[in-house]
């Protein structure tokens, strides 16, 4: 997945949206890496339980930087269909594959209407510019 | 003068009006709540405030992810009572201490990165540490340079949970420092793109952190809170162009904080939690 083939959220949180066969639509959910390089150093992250039911804008999860704790949130309504485990234990992937192998989580989507607020790349590049800018 | 960061983050010359309080000594629940309350109300409308204030007995504040089960390792401040923060990094018994929050709204140029802010309150305490002659400096993993930027007294360790259970003995980038040791130490929570910021000032070691040295050990020299207080909120008016407005809570805030100190900072289900299996328990915080 390349960064271009995503939409992401005013909080930095990338998605990526599949529809199977049935119709059932899976969101993928990460951080971007302007939001990693933001946060600098992880020392945690705290990620929800599989089944548990999240909201479009509430929070999904926890990450802690060096002395910073910020939530993570839900570009969508739905359950959580699937949690990346292992980078719990090796934060070092957010940073280093933030679009592949560091993904948060699988979000089986209810109510996909919370995509309407998210930008497609070249948006939210112009976002991070202007943050940049600060 | 030390050559520190200073910042005049508004990029303007009119002055951002600021709320500031300054409390008295209260009990470690009603203080994080207190903040908690603040971070809301900048997320919610906007608001900027700086608050200083003390804690009415000496008391452990816990990193919002450790364990409590980890006080065990100290054994010095068992006695205390403990609550847990909303921000990150490790415990801090606070006892004599000056101790700050700022709460900035998502969108201001204080909230976006977060060493911003970390360098704006900590470099304007090292000019007010200054000007009381004191000479503090930030903590800095890589070059030394005298008079503001302090060598690397210790490599930056790992995962927060198996650091030293004590802020005080952890190091970050952006910590004040008296030669090698740290004195003041900061933390975030961010929430919707605002920010809270609280830390503390270590005037004199505790008695229930005996290895922690203050600013009196360090410097055989007593700063006095008023004073630290006083210079600190003009420095730091001046580095955020702050007009301050000193206005206390509203009514409704007040009970909103002794809501949240009572149903949440003084229960084990909160306090506790880190050491429950997660999926039991569920804070949402707005």
């Amino acid at each position: 997945m390349t960064p271009e083939q995503l939409l992401y959220s005013k909080t930095h949180e990338w998605v990526h949206v599949e529809t199977d066969s049935s119709g059932t639509k899976t969101a993928t959910v990460g951080l971007s890496a302007f939001a990693l390089d933001l946060l600098t150093d992880l020392v945690f992250v705290e990620l929800p339980e599989v089944g548990r039911a999240v909201s479009a804008g509430e929070p999904f999860g926890e990450i802690e930087s060096v002395k910073a704790v910020s939530d993570l949130y839900s570009p969508v309504d739905g359950q959580i269909a699937e949690v990346n485990g292992p980078i719990v234990e090796k934060l070092e992937t957010l940073a280093e594959d933030p679009y592949g192998a560091g993904w948060l989580v699988k979000i089986k989507v209810s109510d996909d209407a919370g995509l309407a607020d998210l930008f497609a790349f070249a948006a939210y590049r112009k976002q991070c510019e202007e943050e940049s800018q600060h | 003068m030390p050559n520190v960061l200073l910042l005049n983050v508004s990029g303007a010359s009119s002055k951002t009006r600021w709320q500031l309080l300054i409390d008295p000594p209260r009990p470690g629940a009603w203080n994080m709540a207190v903040d908690q309350v603040l971070l809301q109300q900048a997320a919610a409308q906007g608001r900027c405030c700086c608050r200083f204030y003390q804690w009415s007995e000496p008391t452990v504040s816990l990193g919002y992810f450790q364990r409590i089960a980890d006080r065990r390792e100290h054994t010095a401040s068992m006695a205390c009572p403990i609550v847990r923060r909303l921000t990150g990094g490790g415990a801090i018994v606070h006892d004599v201490e000056l101790t700050y929050s700022l709460a900035v709204p998502g969108g201001h140029p204080l909230a976006i990165r977060r060493n911003t802010l970390y360098q704006t309150v900590h470099g304007s305490l090292i000019r007010t540490l200054a000007e009381l002659g004191i000479d503090a400096a930030l903590y800095k993993t890589q070059s030394v340079q005298k008079g503001g930027i302090a060598s690397e007294a210790q490599p930056p360790q790992a995962e927060s949970h198996r650091q030293p259970f004590l802020c005080f003995q952890r190091r970050s980038v952006g910590d004040v420092l008296l030669d090698a040791a740290k004195i003041a130490g900061s933390a975030q929570r961010r929430r919707r793109g605002a920010v809270l910021q609280h830390g503390s000032v270590l005037l004199r070691r505790s008695r229930m952190a005996p290895e922690v040295l203050g600013i009196e050990e360090l410097t055989k020299k007593k700063v006095a809170l008023d004073d630290l207080l006083r210079v600190w909120r003009d420095m730091l008016g001046k580095c955020l162009a702050a007009d301050w407005q000193e206005e206390p809570l509203r009514d409704q805030q007040r009970d909103e904080v002794a809501g949240l100190a009572e149903n949440r900072y003084v229960s084990d289900r909160w306090n506790e939690h880190r050491d429950r299996p997660p999926q039991k328990y569920s804070f949402r915080l707005f």
